[in-house]
Parts: C-alpha cells; sequence; structure tokens
C-alpha cells in the first residue's frame, strides 16, 4: 500500500481486493457452516487461521525487500518441536519457550540475512538451504511427531479472554497495529525503499544491507512465533515440514496484493490472504470433499492466487492511472 | 576563514576495475564559492570520479581533504555529515514513496516513539518546496506519478537541503529541459560560499556557470583551465583527440524515391503513442528528434512489437505486415537496436562472438548442431561490418568497453540483413572514435540499400548524420524538418513544443556558441 | 566489476572456468572418499566405487533436467514428485512381466513429459515464478497419483528393468556405461546446440533476449518439458534398481538436484554453468551419501549436512571466478588480455 496520498483521492489498495474476496468466502461457508458466526466458531476459524497468518506476515517483510524466504516452514518446524519438547520441562514453560522460539527464529533469519545481503547469495537457494537445515535440526531434537504441548499453551492461547475476543483474534490484532506502527518506522520505510529501487536507496543513503538483513531476522522470529502457535493448536512437535504449507504462506502473501518483486504490499494483505485460504479449506471440507483431493486443490490454488495477486495488482495500478494528473511520455517507472 | 585555500583538494585518485583503469592519479582543487565545470565524453570517469567523492565507491588510493579534514566517506551519510552532498544523474528517488518522504531520506524525523509523522513531514516538504521555487508538486504526490523534469528538481533540491559546503552536481538538466530555474539556484548557493562541481557535457552551460573548467579524459585529467579563453574546438579536441569538424563521415544523399518506402507508418497509437505516421525511404536515415519522454521510446518499442499497437499498422516495402514480437519484426525485416545496451542488448555472459551469432544461429548449424568454423566465418563476417577487431570476439562481452559491445550489438542487427535499422540512441555511453565508426556503418548501410530510424539527444548527430527529422512531442509528431532546415535551434525549438522563455534563453545560448551539445 | 574482468581474462583460450570447477568437484569428491578410506579402512572397495557411480545414475539423469531449468532462471521443484509418478506408473502398467513394456514405457515417457510440459505453459504464459508453477504442480499430481493408487505402493516392476540396473558390460556394470554416454550426449546436446545456446542467452538476458527475437516461451516450455522427462527416465531406472516402486521414492532426490546443479558450479540466476559440473556434483553427493549411509549418521544429519552444502556451495561459487583466476594465471600457454581493451577502438 502507498504511502498516504493526502490530497488526492487515494486508489484502492490490492489488499482491498483480498478483503472483499475474505467477505464472499466467508459468506459461502456461512452457508454450509451456520455455527461460524458464533464465538466458538469464529474463535475456531481464527485458531486454524493463525499460524498461516503469523507466517505469511513474516514473509512479507522479506518478499517486500525483493527477496525471497523458503525457510518459514523450516523455522516452524523446529520451533514447534521445541515447544513440544521443552514447554512442560520447565517451570514457566510457556513463557520461557516463547522467548526461546522467537530468539531462535531471529536467529535463523539474521543467518539468511547474512547470507543473502552480506555475502551476496541469491535468495531462493540460499534459504532453501537454510529450510533442509533447519528440518535436519528439528529432526534431531524431536525423530517423529510426539512430544507435548505445555497445557497452558494449548488451552489458554485457544481459547478467549474478556469473554468475548478469541487469543487468536487479540493477537491478529495485536499483530495488525504492530504492522500499521512499524510501516512509519524508519526501517519499514527503508524496507519499502530497497523493495522498489535498491540502488536509488542506496544513492539516498539507505543502508541496502542492513535493511535485508533486518527483515529477514523480523521474519525468522514471525516464523519462530508461528511455530509456537502451531504448538498451541495441535498440542504435539512435527519435525516433518509440509510442502503444501508452503505453498500457503506464499499463497497467502500473494492473495494478500503483495506482488514477489517487492516495493509493494503490506502485511494487513496477506493476514487476510491467510484467512481468505483458511476458510477456503474448511469450506471444502464442510462440502464434504474427499481429503486427498486436498493436495490437487494445494497445488491449483496456489496458481490461482498468484494469478488473482497479479489481477488485483494490475487493477489497482490502472485504478492509479486513470486517476493521476500529470502524464508525461514517459514510462512509469514501478 | 582563508578563501583562497580550497574547500576540497583530491590528490591522486586512483581506480581500477580489473584491467580498465576509471581513475588515473586524479588531481584537482575547488575553490569555496566557485562552480567548476567537469567535462568528458563518457567512459572518460567522470561518474566514477562522482562515486569516489560522493562515498559510494572507495578509490584505491589517493586522497581527499574536505574542509581542511581528511576526508574518506564508506558512503552517502558520511559525505553529507562532512558537508558533500550530491545530485545523481541516476536519480536516486523512490518512485513508490512520496516526495516529502523521499526529500528526508535516510533519516527522515520521527517522534519519541521512533515514528515518522507524515503529516509534519509534509508540512516542512511544502515549505521547502516553495522555499526553492518547485510549484505544482504536493508533498503527499508519489514520485514516481510525477514528470521526469519535476523528479530531476527534487532530486537537486535534496541535495542542497542540508546547506553543503560542497555540492555535486551530475548532469543536472536533463536532455534539453529547462535550465534557468537551475541556473537561478547556482547563483544563489555560491553567493553564500558553497562550491559546486558541475559534471555536464554541455559547453553552453559551462560557460554561463563556471569560471573554471576540469576535464577527463581515459581516466586522467587532461585539462584545468579558466573558461574564459576556451574555444569549442580546443575543448573538442581535447576531448576527442580529434577536431570536431571532422567527426562526421560526409553525407551523400542516396535515397531512392523510385522503390517504395522501406518502412510506412499509418495512423499507429500505442502506449503514449498518438496516432503517429511517416515512412523512411530506401537509402534514408529519417531522425527522431524529441525531449525526454515524449513518447520516442514508446514508439520505437511499438514497431518491432515489444508493445501492441491500439491502431494503425505498418507497411514494409510496399506489403501490410502485422508484428506482433521483435521476432515477427525480424522477419519483416525491422530490427531494433534498443535503448539500454547493458539491459537490453548485450548477453553479458555470453562470448562477443556468441552474441553476434545468437538471431541468426541456426545459419550456421546443421541439425540444431552448431558448426563452429561457420559460426566463425558468420561471426568474422559481422564483426568487418562495423569494424571490430577479431580479438575481441572470443572473450565474454562484458569486457569490452561500451563502445565495443554496442558494435557487436550493431553487428548482430546488421546480419539479421534487416531492411530498416531502428536505433535508439545508439551513440550513448560510447567513445569519439567508436561513435564515427558507427555513423560510418549507418551511412555504408542505407547507402547499399537499406533505410535508419535514428534517435539521438545530441543534436549535432541529427544534423549531421540525418537526411530528414520528424520531431516528437507529446506522442506525435509535430513536425518535420527537411534537410535544407536542419539546425540544432531548430531542431529544439520544434522539439519544446511551442517556445517558452526557458527555450528562448536556450536558444540564444546555442546560437552564441554556434553548436549545442 | 573486478570479477567480470578477470571473468574475460580466463574465459578464452584456456579451460573455461567451468570445467576447473566440475573437475574440483570430481577431486573433491575423491578425496572426501580417501578420508573415509583412512577412518574406516573397510571402505573404497571397488564394489563400493562401483555401487557409488551405479547409485548416481538417478541424480546424473535427474539433474540434468533441473540444469536445463535453472540455466533459463528457472527451477523445478517437481522432480521428486514425477520420478515417483513414473516409477509407480511403470510398475502398476507392466506389473512384474516384460509384455506391456513397449507401451508402458512410451505412456510413462510421455505422461511424465507433460506434467514437465504443463510446468513450463504455467511459467511461460502465465507468468507463474516458476518455484512455485513447479511446487504447485507437483503437487497437484501427487494428490492425483495417490487419488488414483489409493495410497497403496510397492508394486513389481518389469524384470527387463530389474536386469538393466544389474547387468554388466565387459565386468562394468550397465549403469556406469549409460552415465558415461549421458554426459557426452547432455553435454553436446545443452553446450553445442542451437536450442542450448538460445537457453543459455534467455538465461543472460530476459529482455534481451525478447529484443532479439528469441523463442523465450518455445524455449522455455521446452526446457521444463525436459526436465520431466529426465526425472521419469531417472524414476524408471530407479524403479528397475529398487525391484518396486512407492509414491515417495523420488522425495529424497529433489535437493540434490538442486545441490549438483549449484556444487557444479551453475549460477542460480541462469545463463552460466556447463553439464560436466552438473555431473560432477552427481557424483559427488553420490559419494557423500554412501558415506553418510556407512557412518550411519541419521536423517536429521543428513538434511543439516544436505542444506549445509547447499549454503557452502554458493558461497565457493561467489569466490569462483576469484578463486579460478588465480589457478588460470599458472597455466602455461594463457593469452593475457591486458592491455588488448583499449577504451578507444581507434585503430
Amino acid at each position: 500500500m502507498s504511502q498516504s496520498t493526502r490530497g488526492q483521492r487515494r486508489p484502492i489498495p490490492s489488499s482491498a481486493f483480498a478483503a472483499l474476496l475474505y467477505g464472499i468466502m466467508f459468506a459461502i461457508y456461512l452457508l454450509y457452516s451456520p455455527s461460524a458466526i458464533t464465538l466458538a466458531g469464529i474463535t475456531d476459524l481464527l485458531n486454524n487461521t493463525i499460524v498461516l497468518a503469523i507466517a505469511a506476515a513474516g514473509l512479507t517483510l522479506v518478499i517486500l525487500t525483493a527477496e525471497l524466504d523458503l525457510s518459514s516452514v523450516g523455522v516452524i518446524a523446529v520451533t514447534n518441536v521445541i515447544v513440544a519438547t521443552v514447554s512442560t520441562k520447565v517451570p514457566g514453560g510457556a513463557f520461557i519457550t516463547l522467548i526461546l522460539v522467537c530468539l531462535i527464529g531471529l536467529l535463523v533469519g539474521l543467518i539468511n540475512g547474512w547470507l543473502v545481503a552480506f555475502l551476496g547469495l541469491q535468495s531462493l537457494a540460499a534459504t532453501l538451504g537454510t529450510m533442509i537445515a533447519c528440518q535436519g535440526v528439528a529432526l534431531l531434537i524431536l525423530e517423529a511427531p510426539g512430544g507435548e504441548v505445555a497445557a497452558f499453551i494449548m488451552n489458554r492461547l485457544t481459547d478467549t479472554v474478556f469473554g468475548f475476543m478469541p487469543v487468536a483474534g487479540l493477537i491478529l490484532l495485536l499483530a495488525v497495529a504492530g504492522w500499521l506502527l512499524f510501516r512509519r518506522t524508519r526501517l519499514g520505510i527503508a524496507i519499502y525503499a530497497v523493495g522498489t529501487d535498491a540502488l536509488a536507496a542506496r544513492l539516498s543513503g539507505l543502508n541496502v544491507k542492513a535493511t535485508k538483513w533486518l527483515a529477514f531476522g523480523l521474519a525468522g522470529m514471525a516464523y519462530g512465533l508461528a511455530g509456537y502457535m502451531l504448538g498451541a493448536q495441535t498440542g504435539t512437535g512435527d519435525p516433518r515440514i509440509s510442502n503444501s504449507f508452503l505453498l500457503y504462506v506464499f499463497a497467502a502473501v500473494a492473495i494478500g496484493g503483495t506482488p514477489l518483486g517487492g516495493g509493494r504490499g503490506g502485511v494487513i494483505g496477506s493476514v487476510v490472504g491467510a484467512g481468505i485460504l483458511t476458510v477456503m479449506q474448511k469450506l471444502l471440507f464442510a462440502v464434504g470433499v474427499a481429503e486427498f483431493y486436498t493436495n490437487i486443490f494445494n497445488g491449483v490454488i496456489m496458481i490461482v492466487a498468484i494469478l488473482f495477486g497479479n489481477l488485483s495488482a494490475i487493477l489497482s495500478l490502472r485504478q492509479k492511472a486513470i486517476m493521476s494528473q500529470h502524464r508525461d511520455g514517459q514510462l512509469v517507472p514501478n | 576563514m582563508d578563501s583562497s585555500a580550497p574547500i576540497l583538494q583530491a590528490t591522486n585518485l586512483h581506480k581500477r576495475y580489473g584491467a580498465t583503469t576509471a581513475l588515473d592519479e586524479v588531481s584537482f582543487s575547488l575553490y569555496p564559492g566557485e562552480v567548476c565545470g567537469l567535462l568528458g565524453e563518457n567512459g572518460a570517469g567522470k561518474s566514477t570520479l562522482v562515486k569516489v567523492l560522493s562515498g559510494i565507491v572507495i578509490p584505491d588510493a589517493g586522497e581527499i581533504i574536505l574542509d581542511r579534514l581528511p576526508y574518506h566517506p564508506r558512503n552517502i551519510l558520511d559525505a553529507k555529515a562532512a558537508g558533500l552532498s550530491t545530485a545523481f544523474q541516476e536519480l536516486s528517488l523512490i518512485p513508490t514513496l512520496s516526495v516529502a518522504v523521499n526529500l528526508f531520506l535516510p533519516k527522515p524525523k520521527v517522534n519519541a516513539l521512533r515514528l515518522v509523522s507524515m503529516r509534519s513531514l509534509e508540512e516542512e516538504a511544502s515549505a521547502i518546496l516553495n522555499q526553492y521555487g518547485i510549484t505544482g508538486v504536493s508533498p503527499s504526490a508519489l514520485i514516481g506519478d510525477l514528470p521526469l523534469a519535476a523528479r530531476q528538481r527534487i532530486e537537486i533540491v535534496r541535495a542542497m537541503l542540508q546547506n553543503p559546503r560542497v555540492l555535486l552536481l551530475d548532469e543536472p538538466t536533463a536532455a534539453l529541459s529547462e535550465r534557468e530555474w537551475l541556473f537561478g539556484l547556482v547563483d544563489g548557493l555560491i553567493a553564500r560560499g558553497t562550491s559546486i562541481l558541475y559534471v555536464t557535457h554541455r559547453l553552453d552551460e559551462v560557460r554561463r556557470l563556471c569560471k573554471r573548467c576540469i576535464m577527463l579524459r581515459n581516466g586522467k585529467k587532461v585539462l584545468e583551465a579558466s573558461t574564459a579563453g576556451m574555444t569549442d574546438d580546443d575543448v573538442f579536441s581535447k576531448m576527442a583527440g580529434r577536431s570536431v569538424v571532422e567527426s562526421y563521415p560526409v553525407r551523400e544523399s542516396s535515397i531512392n524515391d523510385s522503390a517504395p518506402p522501406v518502412l510506412e507508418v499509418r495512423h499507429i497509437s500505442a502506449a503514449r503513442v498518438n496516432e503517429i505516421s511517416f515512412a523512411v525511404r530506401r537509402g534514408e536515415v529519417l531522425g527522431v528528434v524529441a525531449l525526454e519522454g515524449q513518447g520516442q521510446s514508446a514508439l520505437f518499442k511499438a514497431l518491432v512489437g515489444l508493445t501492441p499497437l491500439k491502431q494503425g499498422h505498418l507497411v514494409v516495402d510496399g506489403k501490410r505486415v502485422v508484428i506482433r514480437s521483435p521476432r515477427a519484426a525480424r522477419v519483416a525485416g525491422l530490427v531494433l537496436v534498443p535503448e539500454e545496451r547493458k539491459s537490453e542488448g548485450i548477453f553479458n555472459d555470453l562470448s562477443t562472438a556468441a552474441n553476434i551469432s545468437i538471431p541468426i544461429i541456426n545459419q550456421a548449424a546443421s541439425f540444431d548442431f552448431i558448426r563452429g568454423k561457420r559460426e566463425r566465418r558468420l561471426v568474422e563476417r559481422g564483426a568487418a561490418l562495423v569494424d571490430l577487431h577479431s580479438r575481441y570476439l572470443p572473450p565474454n562481452i562484458d569486457a569490452l568497453s561500451g563502445g565495443n559491445q554496442q558494435k557487436a550489438i550493431l553487428a548482430r542487427s546488421l546480419l539479421t540483413e534487416p531492411k530498416c535499422l531502428l536505433l535508439f540512441d545508439p551513440t550513448r555511453g560510447v567513445d569519439v572514435g567508436t561513435k564515427y565508426n558507427i555513423y560510418r556503418v549507418i551511412r555504408t548501410f542505407v547507402r547499399e540499400g537499406g533505410a535508419a530510424l535514428f534517435y539521438s539527444t545530441e543534436l549535432d548527430e541529427l544534423v549531421h548524420l540525418c537526411d530528414r527529422c520528424i520531431v516528437i512531442y507529446r506522442g506525435t509528431v509535430v513536425a518535420e524538418v527537411s534537410e535544407k532546415e536542419l539546425s540544432p535551434h531548430v531542431l529544439l525549438s520544434l522539439a519544446a513544443g511551442h517556445a517558452s522563455e526557458a527555450t528562448q534563453s536556450m536558444i540564444t545560448a546555442n546560437s552564441r556558441n554556434g553548436t549545442s551539445r | 566489476m573486478n570479477d567480470i574482468l578477470t571473468r574475460s581474462l580466463v574465459s578464452s583460450r584456456t579451460f573455461k572456468p567451468e570445467t576447473l570447477t566440475a573437475l574440483l568437484v570430481l577431486l573433491g569428491a575423491v578425496l572426501m572418499m580417501l578420508a573415509m578410506k583412512v577412518l574406516n579402512p573397510g571402505f573404497g572397495s571397488v564394489q563400493q566405487i562401483a555401487a557409488i557411480l551405479t547409485t548416481s545414475i538417478f541424480l546424473v539423469v535427474a539433474a540434468y533436467g533441473q540444469g536445463l531449468v535453472i540455466l533459463l532462471g528457472g527451477i523445478d521443484l517437481s522432480i521428486g514428485v514425477v520420478m515417483s509418478i513414473a516409477g509407480m506408473m511403470i510398475a502398476g502398467l507392466t506389473n512384474g512381466s516384460n509384455e506391456a513394456l513397449t507401451w508402458a514405457l512410451p505412456v510413462t515417457l510421455i505422461s511424465c513429459t507433460a506434467i514437465g510440459l504443463l510446468n513450463g505453459l504455467g511459467v511461460a504464459f502465465l507468468k507463474i515464478p516458476p518455484f512455485i508453477m513447479t511446487l504447485a504442480n507437483g503437487t497437484a499430481f501427487f494428490g492425483v497419483a495417490l487419488g488414483i493408487t489409493a495410497g497403496s505402493s510397492q508394486r513389481t516392476v518389469a524384470p527387463a528393468l530389474q536386469v538393466l540396473m544389474s547387468a554388466q558390460i565387459g565386468g562394468i556394470p550397465v549403469p556406469i556405461v549409460l552415465i558415461g554416454w549421458f554426459l557426452v550426449a547432455g553435454s553436446v546436446l545443452q553446450s553445442r546446440t542451437t536450442e542450448g545456446r538460445k537457453i543459455y542467452a534467455i538465461g543472460s538476458s530476459l529482455a534481451a533476449a525478447r529484443v532479439a527475437g528469441l523463442p523465450i516461451e518455445a524455449l522455455t516450455i521446452a526446457a521444463y518439458g525436459v526436465s520431466g522427462l529426465c526425472a521419469a527416465i531417472a524414476g524408471l531406472l530407479l524403479a528397475g534398481y529398487s525391484s518396486s516402486a512407492t509414491l515417495d521414492m523420488g522425495d529424497p532426490f529433489l535437493m540434490p538436484t538442486i545441490a549438483a546443479v549449484v556444487i557444479g558450479g551453475a549460477c542460480v540466476t541462469g545463463g552460466r554453468g556447463l553439464y560436466f559440473g552438473t555431473f560432477a556434483g552427481a557424483i559427488f553427493l553420490s559419494a557423500l551419501s554412501t558415506i553418510i549411509t556407512v557412518l550411519s549418521l541419521s536423517q536429521g544429519w543428513r538434511n543439516i549436512i544436505q542444506g549445509g552444502i547447499i549454503i557452502i556451495a554458493l558461497i565457493l561459487q561467489t569466490k569462483q571466478w576469484y578463486l579460478l583466476s588465480i589457478v588460470n594465471r599458472q597455466l602455461p600457454g594463457k593469452q593475457s588480455l591486458d592491455g588488448v581493451l583499449p577504451q578507444n577502438s581507434e585503430v
């Protein structure tokens, strides 16, 4: 989403299309599952969404800098098994584990960032390497799905607070609020600048390498948090990575209107995108689609997501073109 | 403060990139309150010097003293802190961010929460825009939505914001745009004691602004003198080692009117192209003149099918053709020599020979297997056409100078046996000797029955190389200039659409000098 | 810029730097095995070496397709799935006898090539990023296969394939002869055909390829198709070697194909790299895999090592030109281009 354009009519951000789509999907889902509108139903839906949403939020930061990050599923695997092995063994386990997974996620992210920004490695290949290595670490910690997540985490985090607010919803709101603030920090602005035009950013005095490094670091921390929430949702640890989930994380970002080329979009869109994908899954389940079709569904939806993301980006740009006042012969850089 | 001591003193700056020496023991001084011009051909080392002074590039050797202190910037911030600011030729503005944000990058003001307040940023920006006489630009507008001229102004203003002791202006007046505003600012800065290093290749600007100028050639400083006594010829011969009069091949008309025009463009419209029609005759070089961003780039792209035509059609050699891609264009006989050599022209992982042979590599193959000898013969034939020595053929093309790379691209284009060459600023970033070569190649090509559409930002080239010129403004052809009428100031005034005050003064400045460069 | 110039210095006349990289990788494989032999004297018998080379064939073949796609600037994450599908198909169609082989073989190969072509279509026309397209496509077809086979595995494969993998010619196992042929054929196809040359160009600069009028879409689709075909062949051979097929038998090979290409010195952004390098990378990884098995390392360690190797290979690659220019300067007969590249071409 572009910076505020006070004094000019703002073009519709592409995340608005995502929100619209979410509304439609939710309405359809409601038809099949009327209980979805109850507090329990909403809590359940948010619980199903939160892991994907947080992971997608993290990935958004990296993609905004025009880099890729495949390591999300790797970090989630590691932190998930840690939650399942450590949280019950340490007093105050829930809290300590939370700190631990955030630190681990941050560490992996900073390593990714170092490889890409400072050593200059291509991000796809480098994060592929860290993803595999992370999975190895996860397997070393826990050879097979198992372990046990502390009851506190499992119960409280999937529940509601104040009687009406699902904890998952609260976390998402905090994430969104955090993002709105972050967008206005120097780092937030730098991330957009670097993703749009790294050379111009450098000539403007921005530290491109440090910006990317921090973006990867923050993303890693988000993945760590996602793994923690996964533990809360499932109650166990699973060291295996899921290709499908990796697809979903990217699909969420794409649907939300953040193009893979960087420089545009935002976390809010990705969170909505995660919501869309979750509702869609639940819809399929409610309709009674056989489970082994899910793979096909996952594959197809990813492609559709990218196409949708492209489409909404084009629509959004065209809006701007219509509204724009100055037009010279020059191709607008983008 | 002793005003006779230099504010900036560079001693023996040296920078090598592999086998190329970009800066060769360059030393110069800059005094307080003066504007010093920095001249030189593309590739002479100007941009490297600017990068070294700005902190983007670290020199291999040499010392710089700024304001009596040693100066070793490692980035833009260091430079700014020491009092040196740069307005870059490749604009350093971020298109998706607003004017206000860009003005205060990299460290916009933050409140107690480390957050940037857009509103206060925009208010400050508004004041600054007013102060510097930039009207019609809203601080909340996105840079990418502004015309190039406005962006250039903002780039310049940003560099002036922190009242630098030394200001570097790198080609601040993009091809043929309005200049009085800048000259006024420069005068004001000098009065306040700021020193300016003014990088340009336009002598009239140097004469207007600079008392002194320095010239680089092949990385070395070849001239440091006051501008008062310099003639154009002095300067050109120092820049190139060749006097300006000889720099163009004699033009004899080889236009063949008995055959149908090689290329007829009939009422075509495309993105940023509004109903353009013209024809290029056999044996003719048709020039295209335009200010920056008037649709000329879009026109060339549309002609080879890189962008779709919304209406109109093309006729090649009397036959109507539909061109949907550069491939189809090549089959029809139209080949584009593109604007951006580095990103759209060369394949920088391949050898020069492979670069030349690639579009017609099938001719050197039997059953899809490439025959080494046949390819070699093909490539050598192409290289001979452009006077490219065969020792440049085996190495990777990115080891070659810009001029040689351009020759290779021309060789490639010629080997496809086109009917009409579409050349977009082919001599940009090319050394003078190669320019002459390229002119010769073009004229030879049209003399032997081809045709050429030639866009350039150098009025001299257009005047001396072309048989006729069309002028493009806002995406349409506004004028056609025949051979007799061709002169730089005629082209310039037509290109500007209508004579404005600024253009008038530029015309007078040009006619004072005789040429414009 | 430093490496660009040094690259030019070494690119003509003498060895291409990529050839040197490939040789170094092979040397690395040998050294690794020697080190293993020191630790474990029982290691390194002729049979073991033969086994390493034999089992390298899957990677040698599958990584060729991956290499071609990476050369274009893309990536193929569906190779593992396609290998499994090919194996399951041939096993299911032949069901332990040779009769159906004559038609089962082409059907399998064509189907898997079709999956690859579908990848190519998505990348070329829908402009979907390759890693997403291939991952999504692979996942979807995995689902299809899952549905058709209803999850059951363990089919028996035509004996002919099994014989192929275990037979010998003049004392040398057939697969080893095959990889030799494949190296030659693959190198020629990639580096000496017009299509191969154009693929290098497209990978080097997509924009320039467009302006030059190269058949970008056609070659993209073809490259992914070839990748599917190679994965299919690898899957067939794997089924023959294992005498059975399961739906996840191709999975352990996906990451190694990428690793082999990267180790072999190819640039992940495309435009550079020889098949010889990928081949060397495949041999190296095959040796490494055997060593890991001999050392009885767990799957977790295997993954860590694999991930680590990819990263190390990537890092070494950035230093590649610099290192090799030093090595190359020591070689005799090299013509220096110093002073031969003036800025002005006035002759």
